[in-house]
């Protein structure tokens, strides 16, 4: 964990249509840090985690004000191409989808688009880098040519990491990553994403309260479209300030 | 208030049991008309194939007759000149009547020479020309030479015109013979079976006089009721005339002995003394007279020797004469006529001849067709689908661009005809009656099929795919292109296939841009004069020459062997691509 700020966001406000998703959000994502963003459903969390990297621009509902910074430069200003920001902020999705291509064409798809390496050797080695990041390579390098799909559930998420990794970001966002996995596959998910702050800043919604407390190093707290918290894990954890906080990490809501 | 427990309780009542029993026969009933919707189909389809295929078969088969021919010098090359231009202007046709006359000296009246050379196609004189064209050294040679048969004797000898069947013949026949006519007697009652048929056939004439006679006299009493007795009293002299029409016939049916002239619309009876022929225009129990066909001197005849033929078609209801039919089974009897595969069906271009006209043209025309047709409305249906279905902002206008697609498919092919005639004829001046115009008709016709098959299939792909390309930074172009377009593919390709073979069987609207026209030549390019099969066999359907009714036949079953390895293409390509990824 350090104390450089890779993104920051200044009263950022979401609404889509008459509906009011994001209130008033201002806060700065550390870089080489876990950040996790907590709450019940439907408080916004997932939104202003598309946020991040302009997902929301798919919807055409969607309407966002405020200031995002990444690395101190508007995400949102014109000049900004969200394809190129999409490079160096990768994307984690909740369900596992993996392109229906082989393992390496799922990874290669990436580097390959954005004319990243020049050969086919250091293609290769992309690959096998970003695999062994998403600790799959083991199980993958003997059956690169494989459908993505024919792997399991959570080698498919690890899969999914990997070809978010390989285009190499800055910023990796994962949208509550194992919710669809079992235990055993969301420890591997874990234990992945604790190596991953090393290299990036990890941003992760989760709905586990647990996990987010093994994992990360900030939270912050959403209730209702608020950001009502945010700040150490050991600290919102043990010791939040608001009594809401308070009330949905002992269970009272949520 | 509702106590749970007594609901839980209905479970196990009489009710229960009941209600059970209801929705298992409701089951079973269900089941049952499914089954019967599925037979039903099933035969309606067995009915078709029966008799599409029935029919078609006497297209498969063509005849020949192998004749003598001798190309004299004095007629195709007169100056000996052995150029294969000079020769082709010769009059083979000429050349053709020619063999047949000496085949058959002793047919001299105009009339029925006339009659003997349909037993020959007119498309033999351009395939004997194509001989001395193509080897002048034939000239000045007599050789064997197959003639296409007729469409005539073609049906003929497939047995479309009645059977002549033989009757048995136990008697000595004596002839008094003039040379034209000729008088048979025979020593037993051989012609008695053929006398019982032709009162047979009297007493018929006569049931149908009397249904006139009926219908006259009810005519009588309504004008009687109307008052208008002079219309009555024509009906009623009507009446009388067809009343002793009948008698006659009757009379002339019931009594024993005598004679019984024919005529054309009596069966025909036919004797037949190894090459020579007797058509009866009288008969009696033990004979009759009748006309020569051949050469017959008087004299006896030994049992065995002779046979009497009877065909029970009338002359007048049949394409083929007697005369031919003689011609035709001494030539049988030859072994000169042989009946083979009918390869000219499957390469020859369209002809007013029967036995001359073939689907080759028709199927070159609809590969033009729909190769213009498949180039045209493929990717622009496929292009204006991705527009839609990944770049189009949902607003007013697109929406009412959707709702049109989809009512276009619904449009009658016979507008988009229309269209045709007036945009791309009338206005674009492309060429009339080509494929090039056919096929841009018939893409505008597919354009929305394929569009909805298109859209339908890229919405199936799930959201996940392109949410994963474009979080990995792949622009909608390359999420489009990459992702979602591969995986739709099968779809695609489906609904295209399944227009494609809907514009493959369509007739109307190549009509209204004239591909219906009389199209000889093989079609070589897109801007070609041509037609398209399911036109051809409009056409041919309205012909009125009997042999093609076969042909129309043959053409649906070609029409139907594409539209089912099309389909079957469709199948085999959504299995392969569905497996790929």
């Amino acid at each position: 964990m350090t104390d450089t700020v890779k993104i920051s966001t200044k009263n950022v406000d979401v609404f889509y249509d008459d509906n009011h998703a994001i209130k008033d959000v201002s806060m700065d994502i550390l870089d080489n840090t876990v950040t996790a963003f907590i709450g019940p459903s439907g408080c916004g969390k997932s939104t202003f985690l598309r946020c991040l990297n302009r997902m929301n621009d798919t919807i055409e509902s969607c309407k966002i004000t405020g200031e995002l910074l990444l690395d101190g430069e508007d995400i949102y200003a014109k000049s900004v191409d969200p394809v190129q920001l999409r490079a160096k902020v990768g994307m984690v999705f909740q369900k596992p989808n993996p392109f229906p291509k082989s393992i390496f064409d799922n990874v290669a798809y990436g580097p390959r688009i954005h004319g990243l390496v020049g050969n086919k050797t250091d293609l290769e080695e992309v690959v096998e880098k970003s695999l062994r990041r998403a600790a799959l390579w083991s199980e993958a390098k003997d059956r690169l040519h494989a459908p993505g799909t024919s792997l399991s559930g959570g080698q498919q998420q690890r899969l999914c990491i990997a070809r978010a990794i390989a285009t190499a970001p800055e910023v990796l966002l994962m949208d509550e990553p194992a919710s669809a996995l079992d235990p055993i596959a969301t420890a591997q998910i874990e234990e992945l994403i604790d190596e991953l702050r090393h290299k990036y800043s990890v941003v992760i919604v989760t709905h586990s309260m647990q996990q987010a407390a093994r994992v990360s190093q900030k939270t912050a707290f959403f209730h209702l479209g608020d950001m009502v918290e945010y700040g150490d894990t050991s600290t919102v954890f043990t010791n939040p300030v608001d009594q809401r906080t308070q009330d949905y990490i002992t269970g009272r809501f949520g | 208030m509702v106590s749970m427990t007594e609901l839980s309780a209905k479970h196990n009542s009489p009710e229960s049991a009941a209600r059970l029993k209801k929705r298992k026969a409701a089951e079973w009933r269900l089941k049952a008309y499914g089954i019967l919707a599925i037979t039903l189909a099933g035969m309606a389809l067995v009915t078709l194939m029966w008799s599409v295929v029935g029919k078609a078969s006497g297209a498969f088969t063509e005849s020949y007759i192998t004749l003598p021919v001798t190309l004299e010098a004095a007629e195709v090359d007169p100056d000996g000149t052995d150029d294969p231009s000079v020769i082709g202007r010769a009059n083979f046709g000429g050349v053709v009547k020619d063999a047949l006359k000496a085949a058959f000296p002793f047919v001299k009246s105009r009339g029925d020479k006339r009659v003997m050379y349909d037993i020959i196609s007119g498309g033999a004189a351009f395939e004997l020309r194509e001989l001395a064209m193509a080897d002048p050294s034939n000239i000045g040679q007599t050789m064997d030479f197959r003639f296409l048969a007729s469409d005539i004797a073609d049906l003929y000898l497939k047995g479309s015109y009645g059977a002549l069947v033989e009757q048995s013949a136990d008697g000595v026949l004596t002839i008094e013979s003039d040379g034209k006519t000729a008088v048979v007697t025979s020593s037993a009652e051989d012609f008695t079976f053929v006398m019982a048929r032709v009162k047979a056939d009297l007493l018929a004439k006569a049931a149908f006089n009397r249904d006139q006679a009926a219908l006259q006299e009810n005519g009588r009493v309504v004008f009687t009721e109307r008052g208008d007795l002079d219309e009555a009293a024509k009906r009623e002299v009507e009446r009388d005339r067809f009343t002793a029409l009948a008698e006659a016939l009757e009379t002339r049916a019931t009594q024993g002995g005598g004679g019984e002239a024919l005529d054309k619309n009596s069966p025909s009876v036919l004797v037949r003394m190894g090459e020579t022929w007797v058509k009866l225009t009288e008969v009696s129990a033990t004979g009759g007279e009748g006309d020569v066909i051949g050469v017959l001197d008087s004299g006896d005849w030994a049992a065995g020797d002779w046979q009497v033929y009877l065909q029970d078609v009338p002359e007048a209801s049949r394409k083929v004469s007697d005369l031919q039919i003689a011609l035709i089974e001494n030539l049988r009897n030859a072994g000169a006529v042989e009946t083979v595969f009918n390869k000219r069906f499957f390469t020859a271009g369209d002809s007013r001849e029967p036995e001359l006209a073939g689907i080759w043209g028709a199927a070159v025309g609809s590969f033009w067709t729909m190769l213009v047709t498949i180039l045209l409305a493929f990717p622009v249906g496929v292009m204006a689908a991705i527009y839609l279905e990944e770049f189009a902002k949902k607003n007013l206008m697109n929406t009412f661009i959707e709702v049109n697609i989809n009512n276009l498919a619904a449009v009658p092919s016979i507008v988009y005809g229309l269209l045709g005639l007036a945009v791309f004829l009338g206005f674009f001046g492309v060429p009339r009656s080509a494929p090039l115009a056919g096929g841009i008709v018939l893409a505008v016709m597919t354009l929305p099929t394929i569009i909805i098959a298109s859209r339908a299939a890229m919405g199936a792909v799930p959201p996940s795919i392109r949410d994963a390309a474009l979080g990995i930074g792949a622009s909608k172009l390359q999420t489009a292109f990459h992702h979602v377009l591969p995986l739709s593919m099968p779809g695609i390709l489906t609904g295209t296939i399944i227009g494609m073979a809907r514009a493959l069987g369509e007739t109307a609207p190549l009509i209204m841009i004239g591909m219906v026209a009389f199209i000889v030549d093989i079609p070589t390019g897109v801007t070609d004069s041509a037609t398209v099969l399911p036109v051809q066999i409009y056409r041919w359907s309205d012909f009125p020459e009997r042999a093609f009714e076969a042909r129309t036949s043959a053409a649906i079953l070609v029409l139907l062997v594409f539209l089912v390895l099309m389909n079957g293409l469709a199948v085999f390509l959504r299995k392969r691509f569905e497996r790929r990824w």
